[in-house]
């Protein structure tokens, strides 16, 4: 069942309270919303951007630090500017929020502000009703969205089980990528679970701090129930971001088992295939089948007291594979990391 | 083994040696002897206090058997007031008025900030005007908590909001103009956490500024800068966790060194409790974070003894019954684990405790009712012996608190402690109920299997990177909102006898007008400007003490004398990278 509502929902710049927005998060993907969930300490050109970007109904804010009605009204502006009005904003901020206040911020083109007290479920009613079978999603790039580059970007693939770093791997890539080349336009397709019959919680942009930048295009695609860590959308729009202008394409899968080997018949140029240090026994690495067929294995987290074993053991598993494979150590979390480096010097040439 | 682990070892062996003492008090005639001398010289030490009506009272209440077990069982096991384990506190008299020449305790600290820095100066020098101490206790604004300048993209309508806006040293002589701050009498509280070292820095330079190099030994007060439960709850840390670990051990080393009067860091329960962990949880997460820092500060060479003392904890109170005794058991595992498993002394022993009432306790509708709620939480706090407290104010759900719900809340603490019989007469007069023991018990059981998990886990810093504190808490959290909207929680006015919203007037809202928000913006781009040829080599000699593995806070202390906190923070940035939130 596709959910019949996506909604970005971020909790505002210099405002860490996110506690409210969790637990509204998770009852609208219970009530079968997509929920592409930003993160706290977010600017309103951040918001904006990956609003237009991942095609949502409406916006959702949590704020409760203040500074609210110019907050709301820049971002219902920047919308308008960018010309995706269409894109509906709404929020809340418990007590902080006063209806004299909210009277203001509808006037500027909120369409809603909750207060204290608001039962969960007038919330997402309001939300169904109100962008509910808003329009018909595409598999198409968002106006202005598009890079520059003539030939057909290279696209890199990257899995791994979940918890491994593939969101942070990625994002420091990027950082590398933007720094070296200040003109580069990189597109990410990302990827997270839906809950069978519900909706889903997209939020690999939650952690992300570099990939939010006007030189990246991010989409975040719900698996809809489809095994293997991809969506019934990804084959398209792997196709629609290579030939979208960008120097590079990124395409993440959910966390993975043993068993799973994602990119089928040439869907990405490079598979990385990215490991935590602490996989447990030797025989558990046996039964990988991604390190038979990965480019690159990655395995991050060196920094924990068994990586060199880690390095060693899986170096000495995939010699035995085709040849032409490279195992990278990383400490993705660790900035400026040596590995991350290699790895990124690698991808580059 | 682990410190958590051994922590737990020396919690039950200390109850082994308290057993021990109870059956040697009852069956050794000789020890008994000497414990009940002990026990008369110290029952014939206490003063007598008449109350207003004329009856006659001990200054300290003290068990009433005469069973040797029981009286072991009250030295060894709860210490009297003032002596290791400190149950019932860190000192023998807290509230009563002073005797023999002492202060006594003077908790009421009122947390301000609001505008720029001259109005939050005024609105601390309205609050303090009659009191003999004054303790200014400092919130900052959004800007300012994360790191950034008052001219930053897309930050101009949080400049002042909920907080005072600070970019520069000069702020920070405007903060607190007229306020001597070398006084014996003055502290400053400062709530801020990522960027602490760069405030605590700014507040270092104004002083030095104002009042020349000699005031610094004199400065007393406390930044937060509990990095730790950041991550784990509030979301204000801005550099990576390990560097900003070590950005926060060079400024204790620094102030251990040369501001002997400050509490560097406030390790700090409130903001896991308020972002909706249990009273167990906050007081284990709070607790394993403190002995982490102990850990981290005797990694970097310094004594504990040096800056144990100089260690403060900052703990929630709301309205759930584990608040009658929490304080009390966080206390006593305190003095165990400092004192058996880092050798601590007395001094280090002891929590010092600063407390404030819950604000998701406070609701908008039928806000009055937040009145009741504060006054009871307060009394809960005194009576778990908190060294101060902050009592909020009842319009703080919807605003900046006014000036009217900021006295109310100010005189409730002055009823508490003044006018009621309660606490001025005699020291633990509500203590050593059976109900309060029951209660002292389970939480301590709760509170050890936790370390117990948390050493699993890998202790303090695994756990926290495993995002284990936080998922619990916002597991805590969101049955905490199941509740009270299914009414197991009952909450009166939202759930309960609602109240009514047609009738609901909306009181005075305090917000910073554009102008002063334009203000600080214009003097900001000005001190930007006339620092223009200095601030670029001062940031460069800063970078370079990171990277060479300095003292980053000595360094700071030049620094902020030409650079704002943005300038600042984006150059560190460039070198240690940016902290990456989890969700």
């Amino acid at each position: 069942m596709a959910a019949s509502v996506r909604l970005l929902t971020a909790v505002p710049i210099c405002d860490g309270h996110d506690s409210a927005i969790s637990t509204i998060n998770l009852e609208f993907i219970h009530h079968g919303i997509e929920v592409v969930y930003l993160g706290y300490h977010r600017s309103a050109r951040d918001i904006v951007r990956a609003a237009i970007q991942e095609g949502v109904d409406a916006i959702g804010i949590s704020s409760y630090n203040g500074g609210h009605v110019e907050f709301f009204a820049e971002v219902v502006a920047l919308l308008k500017k960018q010309r995706a009005a269409k894109i509906g904003v709404f929020g809340g901020g418990g007590g902080t929020i006063t209806k004299a206040d909210a009277t203001i911020m509808q006037r500027k083109g909120v369409d809603r502000i909750f207060f204290a007290g608001t039962p969960m479920e007038e919330m997402i009613r309001f939300a169904r009703e109100a962008y509910g079978g808003r329009r018909r999603r595409s598999v198409k790039l968002p106006r202005f969205s598009a890079g520059k580059r003539k030939t057909m970007a290279p696209c890199i693939g990257i899995t791994g089980p979940g918890g491994a770093g593939k969101t942070t791997l990625i994002d420091e890539l990027v950082l590398r990528w933007l720094k070296v080349q200040p003109d580069a336009r990189i597109a990410i397709l990302s990827h997270d679970p839906s809950i069978v019959g519900k909706g889903a919680l997209l939020g690999d942009r939650a952690t992300m701090i570099y990939s939010q930048d006007d030189r990246v295009f991010m989409r975040s695609l719900a698996t809809r129930g489809r095994a293997g860590g991809l969506s019934p959308e990804t084959a398209q729009w792997v196709r629609t971001m290579k030939h979208g202008g960008f120097d590079v394409v990124f395409v993440e899968t959910v966390g993975i088992g043993q068993e799973a080997m994602p990119f089928r018949s040439k869907l990405v140029d490079k598979s990385i295939f990215v490991m935590s240090a602490d996989y447990g026994s030797q025989l558990q690495l046996q039964k990988i089948a991604m390190l038979d067929v990965a480019d690159i294995v990655v395995v991050n987290k060196g920094d924990l007291a068994g990586a060199p074993t880690a390095v060693a053991e899986v170096g000495r598993r995939i010699e035995r594979g085709r040849s032409g494979q490279r195992v990278i150590a990383t400490v993705a979390k660790r900035h400026r990391d040596p590995g991350v480096d290699c790895l990124f010097e690698e991808l580059r040439s | 083994m682990s410190a958590l682990a051994r922590i737990c070892e020396s919690v039950e062996a200390h109850a082994r040696f308290v057993r021990e003492q109870i059956r040697r008090a009852r069956e050794d005639s000789k020890f008994r002897a000497a414990l009940l001398k002990r026990w008369r010289a110290i029952r014939a030490s206490i003063a007598t206090v008449q109350t207003p009506t004329g009856i006659e009272l001990p200054t300290l209440a003290l068990p009433t058997s005469n069973d040797p077990g029981e009286i072991a069982r009250y030295l060894f096991g709860e210490g009297f007031p003032g002596e290791f384990p400190f149950v019932n506190s860190i000192y023998r008299e807290m509230y009563l008025p002073g005797s023999g020449g002492r202060m006594p305790e003077e908790p009421t600290r009122l947390f301000a900030g609001l505008g720029l820095a001259e109005d939050t100066n005024e609105r601390f020098h309205y609050l303090t005007q009659h009191q003999r101490s004054i303790r200014l206790s400092t919130a900052f604004d959004g800007p300012t908590l994360y790191g950034m300048d008052s001219d930053a993209d897309g930050v101009f309508g949080k400049i002042g909001e909920g907080g005072v806006a600070i970019d520069t040293v000069e702020d920070m002589e405007r903060l607190y103009d007229r306020f001597a701050l070398g006084d014996e009498r003055l502290s400053v509280s400062m709530t801020i956490n990522g960027p602490a070292p760069i405030i605590l820095a700014m507040y270092v330079a104004a002083a030095q500024r104002r009042f020349g190099g000699k005031v610094i030994r004199k400065l007393r007060g406390t930044v937060q800068a509990d990095i730790l439960k950041e991550v784990q709850a509030q979301n204000e840390i801005i550099f990576p966790l390990e560097a900003s670990l070590r950005f926060l051990a060079d400024m204790v080393a620094h102030t251990t060194e040369h501001l002997p009067r400050w509490y560097p860091i406030s390790i700090s329960g409130y903001h896991i409790g308020e972002a909706g962990a249990t009273p167990v949880q906050q007081a284990a997460y709070t607790l394993s974070n403190g002995f982490t820092y102990v850990e981290l500060f005797r990694g970097r060479g310094l004594a504990v003894d040096r800056f144990g003392p100089r260690l403060s904890f900052f703990l929630d109170c709301g309205l759930d019954v584990e608040y009658v005794a929490l304080a009390r058991v966080c206390r006593k595992l305190w003095a165990i684990g400092m004192r058996d498993v880092f050798g601590a002394g007395e001094a280090a022993q002891r929590l010092k405790l600063h407390t404030q009432t819950s604000g998701r306790s406070l609701i908008a509708l039928g806000f009055k009712n937040n009145l009741t709620r504060t006054a009871i939480e307060l009394f809960l706090a005194y009576l778990n012996a908190t060294n101060s407290c902050h009592s909020n104010s009842a319009d703080e759900p919807f605003t900046t608190p006014g000036e009217e719900y900021v006295r109310l809340a100010a005189h409730a603490q002055s009823i508490l402690l003044e006018e009621t019989g309660l606490f001025r007469h005699m020291m633990n007069l509500f203590t050593g109920s059976p109900g309060m023991r029951i209660l002292e018990e389970t939480l301590e059981k709760a509170i050890l299997e936790e370390f117990r998990t948390i050493d699993r886990l890998g202790g303090v810093l695994a756990a926290t990177e495993q995002r284990y504190q936080r998922s619990q808490i916002q597991e805590a959290a969101h049955l905490y909102e199941q509740q009270t909207g299914d009414g197991t929680r009952p909450i009166i006015g939202l759930n309960r006898y609602p109240a009514s919203t047609e009738s609901f007037v909306e009181p005075k809202v305090v917000r910073t007008p554009r102008s002063r928000k334009q203000l600080q913006v214009d003097r900001l781009r000005k001190f930007k400007h006339r620092h223009r040829h200095q601030s670029a080599r001062a940031l460069d000699e800063l970078a370079g003490v990171v990277e060479s593995g300095g003292n980053v806070f000595a360094e700071l202390l030049k620094t902020v004398e030409c650079c704002s906190l943005g300038q600042i923070t984006g150059r560190l940035f460039e070198v240690v990278g940016r902290f990456r939130p989890s969700v």
